[in-house]
């Protein structure tokens, strides 16, 4: 099977084939490798490479998002089945110039710091969300004007829930 | 000996105490609010009480249902842990009124502690060094910027009710002074129901230590020497450890005798901690005192051998001090980190969620304090604290690596952790050599960004893409025996590869 994954900007070919008992042949960025995965737990694979021994929990996101954890070291990407990535290619997500602001976390809006129409610059505060006790004032990342407002203080809003739009 | 203990808290917190209950065979009363029903603590204790809805003030700070649940359960006395009525006068008075003993200092030791600047008057009188500022809150604002000025900038501007670096600020110049004061009343205010505020100079470089100090009710004192606290972020310790590097035994012992004037001079009773910052010179200033148990209070257990909670109850009971200042000796060195749910390359700003999965570290030298388990959701009402990991090493240079390792093999998925901060703090050359002050994480020991790529990149795309591939396979072949519809739920994988479907866990 042939995937892409997205690390950063960079994209990375990987193949993955099944072999006898638990190895399996894989390709990255085309060196091929074999290796012995075994499935430890649902998210815990204990790899072999030769006699090198890894251990890696392994999460789907949301989305073709990865999260990898080996030794402490959280690694984050995507990857996606390359027929999978064709399918998506038409739709181009292209917002550029605008800014739409996202809760970064689940929280209540404690305060909006401006107005529908308002112009401001960069690094301006938007807005105050509260989550565990702890004010957090979510800044504009560049210049512009206040678009649309999606939510009135003292609502309660999940983690990426749309906030504010910036133009 | 009490018949049985309310803890009155949640969390990693409630679990500790409850450890400290069973071990002394005192039977347990958990309260949880309905966000906590599955909550560890409410699992752990023998009795549990629901006191309410999931936000704070309807459940873990109301404190009729609270006083309720413990006349119910026929506890006589009640933990309150730290935070939530931990060093609430109102609670010690009610629980006086009620006959019910609060484990912990009375209702004015905490009254005088609790407000920062009576706390400040009362020390001085006693001869304890404070830092320079005003003794009396300031409640307009155009006050504040006419004392920051007499003062000069920097100040810091703190809650008079304050505690946990809430409602607090570091204010550079007079353009942010608005800004500042804004968001320190308004956390003050939800937080502690009282916005006003005092000002104190900021002091450069300094270090943030404290002192354990013990009472018991017959005006008996030790201290249980130092703890470091000066690796800090929005003003709330991270990371803490005992002994410290700067403390030389003189200044420990001189301190230590600070901190029991201090005490002594509200008559406290049982465990305490005062605050102290101590600037480059090694001059020491009170700070404040914390009259409850602290979160570090583990760091002084490793390296003291004493348990402090079990100290906490039975002086409450009204035992003697049986620690004699002679005896207190710290033997090694331990630190301890505060694993949140956080993302620590985002500002530190909380990430509440599903723990999907965690496997803790243990072996030699470590000490796991845990409020949570996989499959449990970190509620969005309360502090962000997972756990706290502790390291006890013969030595610093031993538990740095003793944490290091424990640090590496803690997995907590699904939620982002601040375990990737302290692996890189413990890696920081200043941090190995004990050179950093209370600016650490802003400052310039920590602010390059972190541009490596881990050597373990390739094995992680590796294990995704056999991964993806082995859910792409099983996808399919559900597919084809038409099963597809059917959500299998990540917790209850009959089969896996490698495993016959017809085993079975043997109970």
């Amino acid at each position: 099977m042939n995937y892409v994954a997205t690390i950063g900007e960079r994209k990375v070919k990987v193949t993955v084939e099944a072999k006898s008992g638990s190895d399996y042949e894989v390709t990255i960025d085309g060196i091929r490798k074999i290796v012995n995965a075994s499935r430890v737990a649902d998210h815990l694979w204990s790899i072999l490479h030769g006699n090198e021994s890894v251990e890696a929990d392994v999460f789907q996101l949301p989305g073709e998002e990865f999260e990898v954890l080996i030794e402490g070291d959280r690694h984050k990407f995507s990857l996606m089945n390359e027929q999978q990535r064709a399918m998506l290619r038409p739709d181009g997500k292209g917002t550029t110039g605008r800014a739409l602001i996202l809760s970064p976390m689940p929280g209540k809006i404690v305060k909006l710091l401006v107005e529908a129409g308002q112009e401001v610059g960069a690094n301006h505060g938007l807005i105050v969300v509260e989550a565990m006790k702890m004010e957090n004032e979510i800044k504009s990342s560049g210049a512009g004007r206040i678009a649309e407002i999606y939510v009135k203080e003292g609502d309660v809003v999940e983690s990426g829930a749309k906030l504010l739009l910036v133009e | 000996m009490f018949r049985k203990i309310l803890i009155a808290n949640r969390g990693e917190i409630a679990v500790r105490v409850l450890h400290a209950c069973r071990e002394m065979g005192i039977p347990t009363v958990a309260v949880f609010s309905e966000a906590d029903r599955t909550a560890l603590h409410t699992r752990y204790a023998d009795e549990a009480y629901c006191i309410g809805p999931a936000p704070a003030p309807e459940s873990y700070l109301n404190i009729d249902r609270i006083v309720d649940a413990a006349r119910k359960s026929g506890a006589p006395a009640i933990h309150p842990g730290y935070g939530f009525l931990a060093e609430n006068p109102l609670f010690a008075e009610r629980c006086e009124k009620e006959g019910i003993k609060l484990i912990g200092p009375s209702a004015y030791a905490m009254r005088t502690m609790a407000s920062k600047t009576l706390a400040r008057k009362t020390v001085l009188s006693a001869g304890v060094p404070v830092v320079p500022g005003t003794l009396e809150p300031i409640s307009k604002d155009e006050e504040v910027l006419q004392i920051a000025q007499e003062i000069g900038f920097p100040v810091m501007l703190k809650a008079t009710s304050g505690g946990g670096g809430k409602g607090m600020r570091l204010v550079k110049d007079a353009s942010e002074l608005q800004s500042s004061l804004r968001m320190a009343r308004s956390e003050a205010r939800s937080a502690f129901s009282d916005d006003s505020v005092y000002v104190e100079k900021y002091i450069e470089s300094t270090r943030h230590v404290e002192i354990q100090i013990l009472g018991d009710q017959f005006g008996n004192y030790v201290h249980l020497c130092e703890r470091e606290c000066s690796i800090q972020r929005r003003h709330q310790k991270v990371i803490e450890e005992s002994p410290s590097v700067i403390i030389t035994p003189e200044i420990r012992a001189a301190m230590g005798k600070v901190a029991i004037e201090a005490a002594r001079a509200v008559q406290y009773e049982g465990a305490g901690t005062c605050e102290f910052l101590v600037d480059p010179s090694r001059n020491f200033y009170f700070l404040e005192m914390n009259t409850r148990l602290q979160v570090e209070h583990p760091v002084t257990e490793m390296v003291t051998g004493i348990d402090i909670v079990k100290e906490q109850i039975r002086l409450a009971t009204g035992e003697k001090l049986t620690v004699r200042q002679e005896d207190v000796k710290q033997s090694g060195h331990a630190i301890e980190c505060r694993i949140y749910a956080e993302d620590p390359d985002r500002d530190f700003i909380p990430c509440p969620g599903l723990i999907a999965s965690m496997r803790t570290p243990a072996g030699p030298g470590v000490r796991e304090d845990s409020g949570v388990y996989e499959g449990f959701e970190i509620p969005i009402h309360y502090d962000p604290i997972i756990s706290k990991l502790i390291a006890w090493g013969k030595d610093r240079t031993e538990a740095i690596a003793r944490m290091k390792r424990a640090l590496s093999s803690y997995v907590i998925m699904g939620v982002k952790t601040t375990i990737p901060f302290h692996l890189r703090v413990m890696s920081n050359p200043q941090f190995i050599e004990g050179n950093f002050d209370t600016n650490f994480i802003n400052g310039e020991f920590f602010n390059e960004k972190e541009v490596r790529k881990p050597a373990s990149e390739e094995s992680a795309l590796l294990a995704a893409a056999i991964h993806l591939y082995e859910e792409e396979r099983k996808r399919a072949a559900n597919h084809v025996s038409g099963d597809a519809a059917e959500p299998v739920s990540m917790w209850k994988h009959s089969t896996r590869p490698g495993v016959p479907g017809n085993w079975r866990v043997r109970r």
